[in-house]
């Protein structure tokens, strides 16, 4: 096995799948998934060098891909295009509680996505490493190239306007926060 | 306290990826993966990376091995050599890569270029200034062309020309670059990029665009792949021009379902020796085989891989060296296909002929051939008449037991004049 085989096979052999989904989950379709996964790779392409050498090169290539993911989820939402179209199923079961449950899911499902497109980049990418792919705040910190504390920072900014722009999903948010938003 | 944000943020972020998708990306993943491993070590930039992770050791890491550089960089190595090394990064990687995709730009001036706007239904219409853009899948010889109607785009002096060789010879020339250019043209700036220029005089020996004259490639000195190629053609008796190979990508994925694989209506799809799918058999096209004996035969070839729409050019080829050596051919030309990764064209020759790499001197042995003769242009049917030829063996109780040979006789542009010999060695069947 040469070097770069080697290189391969511990850096993104093990994440493959893990990569794949996490740039799927925030985009929910197929041609954007695939622009924002061929711009991480391309990214990993350019850094290769600094990713083999990083201390926690796993959490350095989620970050690029959520990365990826976040600018294409942005991008879309500058343009106006509607996130509840791709995030509806188009066959809904014939059941009239399940199918309503379908489509509430559906649309909380957009509002989030939503949502997280419009934080600024970084507490996106801390949020989306720490809550959803539930990479350590020291090891997010290495992948982001800053210190601990301001990770912890952007996550908690993310939070707060999270639960302001996601008010009407979480009933324990007080009124008054609510008419803040 | 802020749970509950969380929780609501992991529910609505767990869907599982669907197939289709996870097959799309992983098709991203695997290219990704060949070209990780055809890319050269980079000791030094490991190791000022392994180096400059511990921040504490950062600003005084980052000064010693920026002066480092700049010595090695001003003293040590010569510039010369730091440049061909950009050229030869891209020529190999030219070589190796599993798809080229390009467009093509021909000036105007000495011939009249059509600007398409026909698009097919399902096709994409990507980067193309006026021309025509081909697509190329190196790995299994498929190429596209996103424009309809290739041919009869050029008009030379009211002349009608097909341009069908010079897109073959694009791909051929642009995986045939030798390892060294014979000049450099200095740098040049596109936006952030730099781009160093290298020239070649002579056309590589598989990829000959007729009356090339120059062939300039500029290179991103950064990324050492190719940015695009400016070609100055100059045939006899006729004015020089130039054509632009463009938007070069160089292992790039192939949208597959940009390749529509039903037969057209009237065709179906054949089993021929080397080829990988299966299905129905003939039904329109009837071909009679003739079970005989034939001689033992002496040729020079050129062995080949990939599209068969090279043949044209390795003939010129080795049509050229057995001129140079004084040899006429016994025969006219043949090719001999194991599969579309490793078949052979040339020419007939007297036994004792020479040859040097990269051609080959090969014995066709005398024994049991089934054969049949198809008049007029070898085209489209290809794949049709040797599955008819193929059943025809069959019934008559042979199996095939060698590589399917073609030779093709007449001459060009004359239809009329033109038959092919389908011919396979044979062996009763058991």
């Amino acid at each position: 096995m040469t070097e770069r085989q080697q290189e391969y096979e511990r850096l993104i052999a093990p994440i493959e799948d893990r990569m794949m989904r996490t740039v799927w989950r925030i985009l929910r379709d197929p041609d954007d998934a695939d622009d924002a996964f061929q711009e991480a790779l391309l990214t990993v392409w350019k850094r290769w060098d600094r990713i083999v050498a990083h201390p926690n090169p796993h959490a350095l290539l989620l970050q690029i891909c959520i990365h990826s993911a976040h600018d294409v989820l942005r991008r879309r939402l500058r343009h106006g295009r509607r996130l509840d179209a791709v995030a509806v199923p188009e066959n809904i079961p014939d059941q009239a509680a399940s199918a309503i449950q379908t489509i509430s899911g559906a649309e909380q499902d957009a509002a989030v996505l939503r949502a997280i497109g419009n934080l600024p980049k970084n507490q996106a990418r801390a949020i989306l490493l720490h809550t959803v792919e539930e990479v350590p705040y020291h090891a997010i910190a290495a992948a982001m190239n800053c210190r601990e504390a301001t990770v912890r920072k952007h996550v908690a900014r993310a939070r707060t306007k999270l639960r302001v722009l996601l008010s009407h999903l979480i009933p324990a948010v007080p009124k008054e926060e609510r008419t803040h938003a | 306290m802020h749970d509950d944000v969380d929780e609501l943020i992991r529910r609505r972020t767990q869907v599982e990826i669907p197939a289709v998708v996870e097959d799309r990306l992983r098709g991203r993943l695997m290219d990704f993966r060949a070209r990780v491993e055809q890319r050269p070590p980079s000791r030094l930039r490991s190791f000022v990376y392994s180096v400059l992770a511990p921040p504490v050791l950062r600003p005084a890491a980052m000064a010693v091995i920026a002066l480092a550089i700049v010595a090695v960089g001003l003293i040590l190595i010569p510039p010369q050599s730091r440049v061909s090394q950009v050229y030869a990064a891209a020529a190999a990687e030219l070589k190796s890569a599993r798809s080229l995709q390009y467009t093509v730009v021909l000036n105007s001036d000495p011939y009249v270029g059509v600007d398409f706007s026909y698009l097919a239904p399902g096709y994409r219409r990507l980067e193309t200034s006026w021309g025509i853009e081909v697509r190329t899948d190196g790995a299994t010889g498929k190429q596209i062309v996103l424009m309809h109607g290739i041919h009869a785009y050029l008009n030379e002096t009211g002349k009608t020309v097909e341009n069908q060789g010079n897109i073959d010879d694009f791909s051929a020339q642009l995986r045939t670059l030798p390892d060294k250019a014979d000049e450099t043209l200095g740098e040049q700036w596109t936006g952030q990029r730099k781009l160093i220029g290298y020239r070649l005089h002579e056309a590589p020996p598989n990829g000959s665009i007729p009356g090339l004259k120059n062939l300039d490639i500029w290179i991103d000195s950064a990324t050492r792949e190719a940015d695009h190629v400016d070609i100055t053609v100059q045939e006899n008796g006729k004015p020089e021009h130039q054509m632009h190979i463009q938007n070069i990508r160089v292992g790039a994925g192939v949208d597959r379902s940009l390749f529509d694989l039903t037969p057209p209506s009237g065709y179906s799809a054949f089993v021929v020796p080397g080829a990988k799918s299966s299905t129905n058999p003939a039904t329109g096209i009837e071909v009679s085989a003739a079970i005989g004996q034939t001689a033992e035969m002496t040729a020079v070839v050129m062995p080949m891989s990939g599209s068969y729409a090279q043949a044209a050019t390795a003939l010129g080829a080795v049509s050229d060296s057995l001129q140079k050596q004084g040899v006429t051919p016994t025969g006219p030309p043949l090719g001999r296909f194991w599969s579309e990764q490793h078949w052979q064209a040339g020419y007939p020759v007297p036994p004792g002929t020479q040859a040097e790499a990269p051609f080959e001197v090969v014995t066709l042995p005398a024994g049991p051939n089934a054969s049949a003769v198809v008049n007029g242009v070898w085209g489209r049917d290809t794949e049709a008449r040797w599955g008819a030829f193929l059943k025809s063996v069959v019934e008559q109780g042979c199996v095939p037991v060698g590589p399917a040979i073609e030779i093709w006789s007449g001459e060009d542009g004359k239809p009329e004049t033109q038959s092919t010999e389908m011919r396979i060695p044979v062996a009763k069947a058991k």
